[in-house]
């Protein structure tokens, strides 16, 4: 198992990728619906962070199979300290990849790239219903820091 | 639709029948009633010490009551034969009848017990209160995957054994045929390829026993409705939330990673298990005629098999099996459970091992092989009624060695307390209707 930076070649499965995870999203809260059209859609926004400036995408990799990824990027907090956020906004490990000990790894990995870009908090954006992110998380020493609320007005 | 007239003759006199009778089985007592002063010992106060003794050493239920020889058939009606959620009321009929078979073939006095609970946890805290007055729990017509969690669990926590026939009973008989149709075949379980089409409690059990018993899940393929299960899977996140008997499934089995529908899980399989669809034409000749050579198939719905013998025999498969009696192979859990039943009581066993599944199957397939094998003979038939002291014999003693069994009997003495019971049950059944108790039915 090898953890690298994303390459164009990856883009593809990449991209199958961050769909599954909307869709795993989709399974604990219908306020995820995942659009018909969401495979072009994670291409370009794959594309759009491969060699982006403030932007980390990771990927594990078997042999010449994707099989799990992390994509971050970096905000200000204006308001507050610490400063400078790392925020992960896609997380996922194909099935039989999980249990592991490759999802720690990872997060330690992505925390470290992001520390090089002068990360002084990773924050993790997780939909609330999603219990397995919500624990996979807090087992690490992470901590609720925002609530967002929805509601279909 | 094959026997048409024959399913509706069944209908008709099973309607009238059980009018005429008021229902299929009823209590009948065991000790005798010389006068009414035997009432004081069998009521107060001479209860009273048996009462004592059995609260001093609870274990003593098992000698001083019938709870030794007492199983509950409980069903909450969520998927009652192809009938699907008929409620309990409507499951009752169906739990009668299990019952009469436990008590006929296996001596096990077994009580109809349909529930009204709805979610697998107040089916679960209800199964566990019935503890004290059971000897094991028969789970009937439980819809999935409800059934697989409230088993599990029953199975983990209570004391004595929890069967679900639709999960370990069709799998059991299933792998007990299979046994003999790879025997049939030139076949070793190792390195057969085996398709289960249909995921349902049947075929989840069956993969299970089936790695038990020595197949290599990389090369079992299950394909559900959607198609082939495989770790990759558009819906595989569903399945981890929603079935995860299934989707551990779908990451153990299928090395080859095959995908697309059953006809690509076939191509090159040596075996089919069907216990998906209704029949006729479920399953089609030319999914069959991909398999390799000399194939197995086994079609197990009922009341119509997902495609007839005589098809699946022209479309190439040696080896076919069904539901049915009125076909040769009848994959029937009736083979199976009360003799797994008699066994499991008569040492007492506190759980059914999947082992002692496997032990069972293992002897009701030794006991058609003994009778000479052929493609149309792979499992005893129901009339062959030697045949369950033996299994139950097969699995007292597999209880005893995995250390489950609270009275520790050798094979002989399995083998004599089954054959005992069993023909004490058909004696009180001949008794009862020689002494005109139970009449015939008027026509």
């Amino acid at each position: 198992m090898q953890l690298r930076h994303a390459k164009k070649e990856d883009l593809d499965a990449i991209s199958d990728l961050i769909v599954r995870t909307k869709r795993l999203n989709n399974e604990f809260d219908p306020l995820f619906a995942v659009v018909s059209d969401a495979k072009p859609r994670a291409e370009k926004y794959v594309q759009s962070t491969l060699g982006a400036p403030g932007h980390l995408l990771l990927v594990a990799s078997e042999g010449t199979k994707v099989v799990g990824v992390i994509r971050a990027e970096t905000r200000e907090r204006i308001f507050y300290e610490p400063h400078k956020e790392g925020r992960i906004t896609d997380f996922y490990i194909l099935p039989e990849y999980r249990r592991k000990a490759l999802g720690h790894e990872m997060l330690e990995r992505a925390s470290a790239e992001l520390k090089k870009l002068g990360v002084e908090i990773v924050v993790a954006d997780v939909p609330a219903q999603n219990e397995i992110a919500n624990r996979f998380y807090a087992k690490r020493g992470f901590r609720a820091l925002t609530h967002q609320f929805g509601k279909i007005p | 639709m094959p026997k048409k007239a024959t399913e509706d003759e069944f209908s008709r006199k099973a309607l009238g029948y059980s009018k005429f009778y008021g229902g299929k089985v009823g209590f009948a007592p065991k000790v005798p009633v010389r006068s009414l002063d035997d009432f004081s010992i069998w009521y107060t106060p001479g209860v009273a010490a048996v009462s004592k003794a059995i609260q001093a050493e609870p274990g003593l239920s098992f000698e001083y009551t019938g709870r030794w020889n007492t199983i509950a058939v409980v069903s909450d009606g969520s998927r009652v034969l192809g009938l699907g959620n008929i409620g309990p009321e409507g499951a009752l009929p169906v739990m009668e009848g299990k019952a009469l078979i436990y008590n006929y073939l296996g001596g096990v006095n077994a009580i109809p017990l349909p529930v009204k609970t709805k979610t697998g946890e107040e089916l679960i805290s209800l199964v566990k209160a019935l503890e004290p007055s059971l000897g094991g729990v028969n789970l009937e017509d439980i819809e999935s995957p409800k059934c697989f969690e409230v088993l599990d669990r029953l199975r983990a926590e209570m004391e004595v054994p929890v069967w679900h026939d639709d999960q370990q009973g069709t799998a059991g008989v299933t792998l007990a045929g299979l046994f003999n149709a790879l025997e049939v075949t030139d076949r070793k379980l190792a390195g057969t390829r085996v398709v289960l089409c249909g995921s349902g409690a049947a075929n989840v059990a069956t993969e299970r026993l089936l790695v038990e018993a020595g197949s290599d899940p990389r090369d079992i393929i299950v394909v559900d409705s959607k198609g082939i299960l495989h770790p990759e899977r558009e819906d595989i996140d569903q399945l981890m939330l929603k079935n995860k008997w299934k989707y551990e499934i779908a990451l153990s089995t299928n090395g080859d990673r095959v995908t697309g529908g059953l006809r690509d899980a076939l191509q090159g399989s040596d075996v089919l298990v069907a216990a998906a669809h209704q029949g006729p034409a479920a399953i089609k000749p030319e999914e069959i005629s991909v398999m390799n050579k000399r194939s197995i198939a086994f079609f197990l719905a009922n009341p119509v098999p997902e495609m007839l013998p005589a098809e699946a025999h022209a479309a190439g498969a040696e080896v076919v099996a069904t539901g049915r009696s009125d076909y040769p192979n009848q994959v029937n859990n009736s083979l199976l459970f009360p003799a797994i039943f008699r066994g499991a009581l008569d040492v007492r066993a506190r759980t059914i091992t999947d082992s002692m599944v496997i032990q069972a199957a293992t002897e009701l397939a030794a006991f058609a092989r003994e009778r000479g094998l052929s493609s149309d003979y792979i499992i005893p038939t129901m009339v062959q009624w030697e045949v369950y002291p033996r299994v139950a014999a097969r699995v007292g003693q597999a209880a005893v060695r995995e250390g489950v069994a609270r009275k520790e009997l050798t094979e002989d003495e399995s083998m004599r307390a089954a054959m005992a019971t069993i023909e004490r049950s058909r004696k009180v059944m001949n008794q009862l209707r020689n002494g005109g108790v139970i009449v015939d039915p008027p026509e």
